[in-house]
C-alpha cells in the first residue's frame, strides 16, 4: 500500500477533529474491506483514523420497538447476541452469513453500511427494516441513505454512530453466495414491518441495494411465496459482468425473495 | 511511525511500525515467526489466520498498529511445550495436510470452530472453513481432522 | 510434525543477513511494442539499489527461456519458437509479462519504485482466443511467426482411420473445451538468491519440483554452470506441475545478488501467481468415433487445438501433442487412432503442465464421446463400454497409439464402481429428487493415465550411515505435499525390516549425495524413486552381508533387520554402529542404487451423482465414487489424499474455474480470488467413497502405478457425464466446462423455451 499516517481516535470529537484537519483522511473500522482496498493501491489516504476504541460506537441496546447497534459492533457480536437473536433473528442470521469466520470477527456494521458495497449484506437489512442511521450530526432514514454503488448520504467528516432497527413482526434473509468472492450475488431481505411489507435486494442492482416494490405490493396482499409467482425484478438496472448477466441476477433476486418468504412462512 | 506493544505466544513484544505495515508482515519479518503464511492479496485464502484476543482473524487484513495491546497466538504458540494441541494432533492422525502451506491457517480456523462449538456437524465445520483455501487435500481429510479434534478435546 | 507447528521452511521463509528486496514491473498490455524504458526516476527513489531490465539480462549473457518440443512435423519442420526473454525486450506479448526487476532496501521501497519506472508502449492488437489467432489476417503475436501456428503434430495412422470411417456403420462427433485454468498452488512464488564471490557459487532458495531439472534449466538460460548453483528446496507449498522449472525472477535475483554483492529476496504476490505462473489446460478436443453394427469402435479421430500462450514454455507443447496422443483411445481396444494437434500462440500467459498435463483432457474427451455415441445410437452406455474394453486376456496390449499396456482389468474395475456407487438404485433416487423439484444425474468415467514420464531414464538413491547406525536416505525428487518422507522411508524400512525411526529422508541434497533423478511430476515417484529405494535397501543388505558373515563366522542370512549364521545373529543397525569409517570418511555401508521404471498405466472408474436446482442452476454432488487401479498401494492414506485433491481440482474445472481474457483488449479479467472461483470446503455436499482395485504391475519393483493425477482424469468426465445425464431428458444437447450456475440456468431455460 501507499504510505499513510496512522492515527487513533479516543472519542468522536477527536475523530471529527482529525478528519476535518486532514481532508484526505479515511476512517478505519473493521478494515475487512478497507485494508484490502489499501493493499490493492486503490485508495491513497494521507491519514487513517482508527475508531475502534471509541466507546460511543459500541454496544447493543434493545427497547420494546427497536434494536440499536453501535457502529463498531462486529458481525460476530451481532450474530451471537442473545438480544438480537430474540428481537430480530433475521438480522443475527444475516450477520453470520457475512464473509467468513475471520471477517466476522473484525468487520463492523458501521463500516459495511458506510461503504455501501453493492454486494454487501447489511444494506439489505437496513433498507428492508426501515432502519435509521444515527450519525454525529443527524439521523438519516434508510430510504434516504443509500444513494448508489459505494455512495451514501454521509457528508464529509460525518461518522455513523449507530443504527436503530425497528423490530419487525417477522423477517428473513436469503443470500446466493458469489462463487468466487463470497459476497451476495443476490440477497433478499424480506420484512413484515409495522409500516408494511418491505423487500430489499442487494447484490443484483447496479446502483446498490434497492426495494422491490412489486414484490412488496404482492406480499402485502398475501404474505406467501405463491404471491410472487410470475413477478420479475427489472433487469435493466441489474449488474452484468463476467460472472453473470443481468437477467440471471434479476432472476436470482426473485428466487432469493421467494426463499426468504418461505423461511418466514415455513 | 506508531509505537505498539502486545503479547505474542506468551511473550511481550514492542515495535515501532509504519502505518502501512500489515500485522502479518510484522509477525513474519520482524518477529521471525514464519509459520503464519501469506497466500493471497485479497484476504480470501486464510493462510494468515491467527488468534487475536481469543478470536480468529486474518492477519493480512489488519494493520500492525491495530494490534497494540492485543494478546496474539500464532501456530507456533498453539502447542503446550511438547504437547500438541488436539487440533494439531488430529490433523496428523487424519492426514489433514499435504504441502502444509494452508495448514497453520486451517488449524487456527479449526480451533476457532471448536471454540464456538465443541460439537460441530459437518455442515458447521464446512461453514467455519469458508475463509480458508486448500489446493491439495480436497478438504475431505481436513473436515475429518476437525471432527477428530472434537473427540480428542472431549477426553 | 514441523508443518503443523508452523516450522515449515518455504521459499519466502528464508532470510539472509543484509538481504535486499525485489519487486517486478509487469506489462499492463497484452500486445505492445516497447518504445522506451526510463528507469532514472526509479533509480533515484529512496532505498533503491538497482533497476534491471532486458539490457542487464542480455549483458549477463542470459539466453531464451527453454521451451517447446524437439519434434519435427510431417514436413520436417521443427516447432516455431520465438525468443522468450527473461525480461521483455522490444515487445510485451501478454499482460503480466515481466519488464523490469527493482531491488531496494525494503519490499515497500521496491514496490513503490516500480511505479516510477516509465515505459513507453505502442499498443498493438491482441488475440487471446485460439480461433482468432489462427484466423486469416490475425494480428501476429510474434513478428517472425506468420499465422501464429507454432506446430502441427500428428500421431497415429490417418489412412487406417479414414478407411475405418468409410466403412463405419455409424459415427459420432463431439467437441469439448478444456478451458484455461490458473493452477494456484497455495504458496505464491518467491526466491532468495545469494552469491559468494570467494567461491563463485550461488545459493538459491525457490520452490521446485526437482533439483536436477531446475539446475539444468538455470544453466541453459543463464550460462551459470549447474555445479555452481546450490538450489535449496525444503518445503514447497504445492506445485501441481507448474513449479517444475525456474522462472525469470529467480535468474534476475541471482544476477542482482552477484552485481550488488548482497542476497536478494523476491516474494511474489497472488497476483504475480495469477499473471505469471504458467497456466494450465487451454485446449479443445474434437473427437469422432466410428462404430460397427454391434457397437465396436473401429477408430477414433481427434483434432486438438492448443492455446500455448505467448511463448513456448518448458512443457506446454508436450501436453497437446505427446501426452494427449499416447492415451487417445483410453481403455478401449481401438485398432486405429489418429490425432492432429495444432499449437498456436496467443497474447496470454504461456501454459505448462498442470496436474495431468493433457491426460485428464483426453480422458475427458474420450468418456464424453463414448457417452454421446451411446446416446445417439441407442446403446446402453455401460454395455457400449463393456463391448469395447481391452480385457485382461489381451494384456500386454500393444496400443494403436504406441505404448504397450502391461496390466489392467477395466471391466472388473467398472463393475466394482457400479456396485460401490449403487448405480442400479439410481432411478429410484432420481424420482425422489424430481419430487422435490430437482434434476438428478449419474455419470461414469473409465479413465486411463500414462504415468511415470521423466527426463531421466533412471532414478538414483543413496544411503549414508551415521556413526550411531542411523541411516539417511537421499533422492532428487522434490516434494510438495506428496508425503515422500512417509512413502520413501516406509519402502526402505520395510525392505530392510527395521523400524522407521532409524531412517531419515532428505530430498535434493546434492552436497551429501551427488545423484541424478527425476523431479516429482507425472505421478512417478512411488514407482520411480520408490523402486530405487527398494533397490537401495537390497544393495545395503548385500553390502553388509559379507561383513556380517565375517563377524558371525558363517554365511549370513538376512531377515527382519538381522543377519544370522550358525545360531548367532546381529542386527543391521548394531552392525553399522560397530564399523569404523574409511580414510575417505565414508561408512562401509554407504551405498547407492538406481532403478529404471518405465511408464505405468494407472486407471480407474469414477461415478458421480449430482442434483441440480433448476431455480438457481446450482449443482450439488450427492455422491462421488472413485475406484482406482493404482497397482500396489504403498500408503493408503496418502493415496486417498491425492485422489481427494485431484477430484476437487476436477470439480473446480467443471463448475467454476476459468482464466478469462477480454477478447478485444487482451486484459486478464480473472486475476484474483475475487473473480477466480476456487473449490472451498463446501464443494462436496455428499459422500466420497474411495476404494482400490489393484491389478499389480511387474514393470517396477514397487508394483505401483502412480496416483497423483488420476483424480483429475476421472472427475472431469464423471461429473460432466453426470450433468448430461440429468439434463439430456429435458432436451439439452451439450454442456461445456465450466458449468457455472448461470450457465446451467441459461441452458435449461433456453432448452425449455425451444421446447415450448
Amino acid at each position: 500500500m501507499y504510505a499513510f499516517e496512522y492515527l487513533r481516535a479516543g472519542s468522536l470529537a477527536e475523530a471529527g477533529d482529525l478528519l476535518s484537519k486532514n481532508p484526505e483522511a479515511k476512517i478505519l473500522a473493521g478494515g475487512q474491506t478497507f485494508i484490502p482496498t489499501l493493499k490493492a493501491r486503490l485508495a491513497q489516504p494521507t491519514h487513517v483514523v482508527d475508531v475502534a476504541r471509541i466507546k460511543d460506537l459500541a454496544g447493543i441496546t434493545v427497547t420494546a420497538d427497536a434494536v440499536t447497534i453501535g457502529a463498531m459492533t462486529r458481525h460476530v457480536e451481532v450474530g451471537n447476541s442473545a438480544e438480537v437473536r430474540k428481537a430480530i433473528p433475521a438480522l443475527a442470521a444475516l450477520a453470520l452469513e457475512i464473509g467468513d469466520q475471520q471477517v466476522r470477527n473484525r468487520g463492523t456494521l458501521g463500516g459495511s453500511v458506510a461503504n455501501n458495497d453493492p454486494a454487501a449484506d447489511y444494506p439489505s437489512a437496513v433498507l428492508a427494516l426501515g432502519a435509521t442511521i444515527i450519525t454525529t450530526s443527524r439521523e438519516i432514514a434508510a430510504d434516504d441513505f443509500f444513494q448508489g454503488m459505494f455512495a451514501t448520504a454521509l457528508a464529509e467528516g460525518e461518522i455513523i454512530k449507530a443504527i436503530r432497527f425497528p423490530i419487525p413482526k417477522r423477517a428473513a434473509y436469503s443470500k446466493f453466495h458469489h462463487p468466487a468472492s463470497g459476497y451476495a450475488m443476490a440477497g433478499a431481505f424480506v420484512a413484515d414491518t409495522a409500516k408494511g411489507v418491505r423487500v430489499a435486494i442487494t447484490g443484483a442492482g447496479a446502483s446498490g441495494v434497492f426495494r422491490w416494490s412489486d414484490a412488496e405490493a404482492a406480499l402485502a396482499k398475501s404474505f406467501a411465496a405463491a404471491a410472487l409467482a410470475g413477478l420479475k425484478v427489472d433487469d435493466s438496472n441489474c449488474i452484468a459482468d463476467l460472472h453473470a448477466g443481468s437477467d440471471y441476477r434479476a432472476h436470482l433476486a426473485a428466487v432469493m425473495t421467494k426463499r426468504a418468504v418461505q423461511k418466514i412462512t415455513g | 511511525m506508531t509505537k505498539i506493544a502486545f503479547t505474542i505466544n506468551g511473550k511481550q513484544v514492542s515495535s515501532d511500525v509504519e502505518g502501512r505495515t500489515l500485522l502479518v508482515d510484522l509477525i513474519r519479518d520482524e518477529l521471525k515467526l514464519t509459520g503464519t503464511h501469506v497466500g493471497c492479496d485479497t484476504s480470501q485464502c486464510g493462510c494468515c489466520t491467527i488468534q487475536l484476543d481469543g478470536d480468529m482473524v486474518k492477519s493480512c487484513a489488519m494493520l500492525a498498529a491495530q494490534a497494540d495491546g492485543a494478546n496474539i497466538v500464532t501456530i507456533e504458540g498453539l502447542a503446550d511445550g511438547d504437547k500438541l494441541h488436539a487440533v494439531q494432533q488430529a490433523f496428523t492422525e487424519c492426514h489433514g495436510l499435504q504441502c502444509g502451506f494452508c495448514t497453520p491457517g486451517m488449524i487456527m480456523a479449526s480451533v476457532g470452530i471448536l471454540k464456538a462449538n465443541p460439537n460441530p456437524s459437518d455442515e458447521e465445520i464446512v461453514k467455519g472453513l469458508e475463509g480458508n483455501l486448500c489446493r491439495c487435500t480436497g478438504y475431505v481429510n481436513i473436515i475429518k481432522s476437525v471432527k477428530r479434534a472434537a473427540e480428542l478435546m472431549k477426553l | 510434525m514441523r508443518l503443523i507447528q508452523g516450522h515449515g521452511r518455504y521459499a519466502s521463509d528464508w532470510n539472509m543477513a543484509g538481504q535486499l528486496f525485489a519487486a517486478v514491473l509487469r506489462s499492463p498490455h497484452a500486445a505492445a511494442r516497447i518504445v522506451r524504458i526510463d528507469t532514472a526516476a526509479a533509480l533515484n527513489a529512496p532505498g533503491v539499489r538497482a533497476v534491471l531490465t532486458h539490457a542487464d539480462a542480455e549483458q549477463a549473457g542470459f539466453k531464451s527461456i527453454v521451451g517447446g518440443v524437439a519434434l519435427k512435423d510431417r514436413n520436417g519442420q521443427p516447432m516455431k519458437k520465438p525468443h522468450y526473454p527473461v525480461l521483455a525486450k522490444d515487445q510485451v506479448a501478454y499482460v503480466g509479462q515481466a519488464v523490469a526487476f527493482v531491488v531496494a532496501e525494503s519490499a515497500t521501497a521496491a514496490q513503490d519504485a516500480t511505479e516510477l519506472i516509465e515505459v513507453e508502449y505502442e499498443e498493438q492488437p491482441a488475440v487471446v482466443e485460439f480461433a482468432d489467432a489462427v484466423a486469416p489476417g490475425a494480428p501476429r503475436v510474434h513478428q517472425d511467426i506468420e499465422g501464429n501456428v507454432a506446430y502441427v503434430h500428428e500421431h497415429g495412422d490417418a489412412a487406417a482411420v479414414e478407411a475405418a470411417f468409410a466403412r463405419a456403420h455409424r459415427t459420432t462427433r463431439l467437441k469439448v473445451d478444456s478451458q484455461r485454468l490458473v493452477c494456484n498452488p497455495m504458496e505464491p512464488r518467491a526466491c532468495l538468491a545469494a552469491f559468494d564471490a570467494a567461491t563463485g557459487r550461488y545459493t538459491l532458495h525457490a520452490p521446485s519440483q526437482g533439483l536436477i531439472g531446475a539446475r539444468t534449466h538455470i544453466e541453459q538460460i543463464t550460462g551459470l554452470p549447474a555445479k555452481d548453483v546450490d538450489l535449496i528446496v525444503e518445503d514447497v507449498g504445492g506445485s501441481f506441475g507448474i513449479r517444475g522449472t525456474p522462472y525469470p525472477e529467480y535468474f534476475m535475483a541471482m544476477l542482482a545478488a552477484r552485481t550488488l554483492g548482497k542476497p536478494v529476496k523476491w516474494v511474489g504476490s497472488r497476483s504475480d501467481t495469477f499473471l505469471s505462473d504458467y497456466h494450465g489446460r487451454a485446449l479443445a478436443l474434437c473427437g469422432e468415433v466410428a462404430l460397427d453394427e454391434t457397437g465396436r469402435f473401429l477408430a477414433f479421430r481427434w483434432t486438438d487445438e492448443i492455446n500455448l500462450g505467448a511463448y513456448a514454455g518448458p512443457f506446454g507443447a508436450f501436453i497437446g501433442t505427446q501426452n494427449v496422443s499416447i492415451t487417445s483411445h483410453g481403455v478401449y481396444a481401438v485398432p486405429a487412432v489418429y490425432v492432429r494437434s495444432t499449437l498456436a500462440y496467443t497474447n496470454t500467459t504461456p501454459i505448462s503442465a498442470y496436474r495431468g498435463a493433457g491426460r485428464p483432457d483426453i480422458a475427458y474427451a474420450i468418456e464424453r464421446l463414448v457417452d454421446q455415441a451411446a446416446f445417439e445410437h441407442g446403446f446402453d452406455p455401460l454395455e457400449l463400454r463393456r463391448r469395447n474394453f481391452i480385457t485382461p486376456a489381451q494384456m500386454p496390449f500393444k496400443t494403436a497409439t504406441g505404448p504397450t499396456y502391461d496390466s489392467g482389468d477395466f471391466p472388473a474395475v467398472m463393475e466394482h464402481a457400479l456396485k460401490a456407487s449403487d448405480w442400479a438404485g439410481f432411478p429410484a433416487r432420481r424420482k425422489e429428487s424430481e419430487a422435490r423439484g430437482r434434476l438428478r444425474g449419474i455419470g461414469l468415467a473409465s479413465y486411463l493415465e500414462a504415468a511415470g514420464a521423466g527426463t531421466f531414464n533412471k532414478d538414483q538413491t543413496a544411503a549414508r550411515v551415521g556413526d550411531d547406525g542411523r541411516i539417511t536416505i537421499f533422492c532428487m525428487a522434490g516434494g510438495s505435499g506428496q508425503g515422500h518422507e512417509t512413502t520413501f522411508v516406509g519402502v526402505f524400512a520395510d525392505e530392510l525390516g527395521v523400524e522407521q525411526g532409524v531412517i531419515e529422508y532428505r530430498a535434493s541434497d546434492l552436497a551429501a549425495a551427488d545423484l541424478i533423478g527425476n523431479g516429482t511430476g507425472g505421478s512417478r515417484t512411488a514407482a520411480g524413486q520408490g523402486s530405487a529405494f527398494k533397490a537401495l535397501a537390497r544393495a545395503l543388505i548385500e553390502k553388509a552381508r559379507p561383513l556380517a558373515s565375517a563377524l558371525l563366522g558363517g554365511e549370513a542370512d538376512y531377515a527382519d533387520g538381522r543377519f544370522s549364521a550358525g545360531g548367532k545373529s546381529v542386527g543391521l543397525i548394531d552392525l553399522a554402529r560397530k564399523m569404523a569409517r574409511g580414510a575417505d570418511g565414508r561408512h562401509p555401508l554407504d551405498c547407492e542404487a538406481e532403478a529404471s521404471s518405465p511408464a505405468t498405466f494407472p486407471n480407474g472408474c469414477h461415478v458421480a451423482e449430482v442434483e441440480i436446482d433448476p431455480d438457481t442452476g446450482v449443482t450439488d454432488i450427492i455422491r462421488y465414487t472413485s475406484i482406482d487401479d493404482l497397482g500396489n498401494v504403498l500408503q493408503p492414506m496418502l493415496v486417498e489424499g491425492q485422489v481427494h485433491g485431484g477430484v476437487a481440482q476436477g470439480w473446480g474445472q467443471v463448475f467454476g474455474e476459468h482464466a478469462v481474457y477480454d477478447r478485444e483488449s487482451g486484459q486478464f479479467l480473472t486475476a484474483s480470488f475475487m473473480d477466480y472461483a476456487m473449490p472451498r470446503a463446501d464443494w462436496l455436499k455428499g459422500t466420497f467413497t474411495r476404494e482400490s482395485h489393484p491389478v499389480p504391475t511387474a514393470t517396477n519393483l514397487m508394483g505401483a502405478k502412480g496416483v497423483g493425477e488420476s483424480g483429475c482424469s476421472g472427475s472431469l468426465p464423471a461429473l460432466m457425464n453426470a450433468l448430461m445425464s440429468a439434463v439430456r431428458p429435458l432436451g439439452v444437447k451439450d454442456l461445456q466446462m465450466p458449468v457455472t450456475p448461470v450457465v446451467m440456468w441459461r441452458t435449461l431455460n433456453q432448452t425449455a423455451r425451444k421446447a415450448a
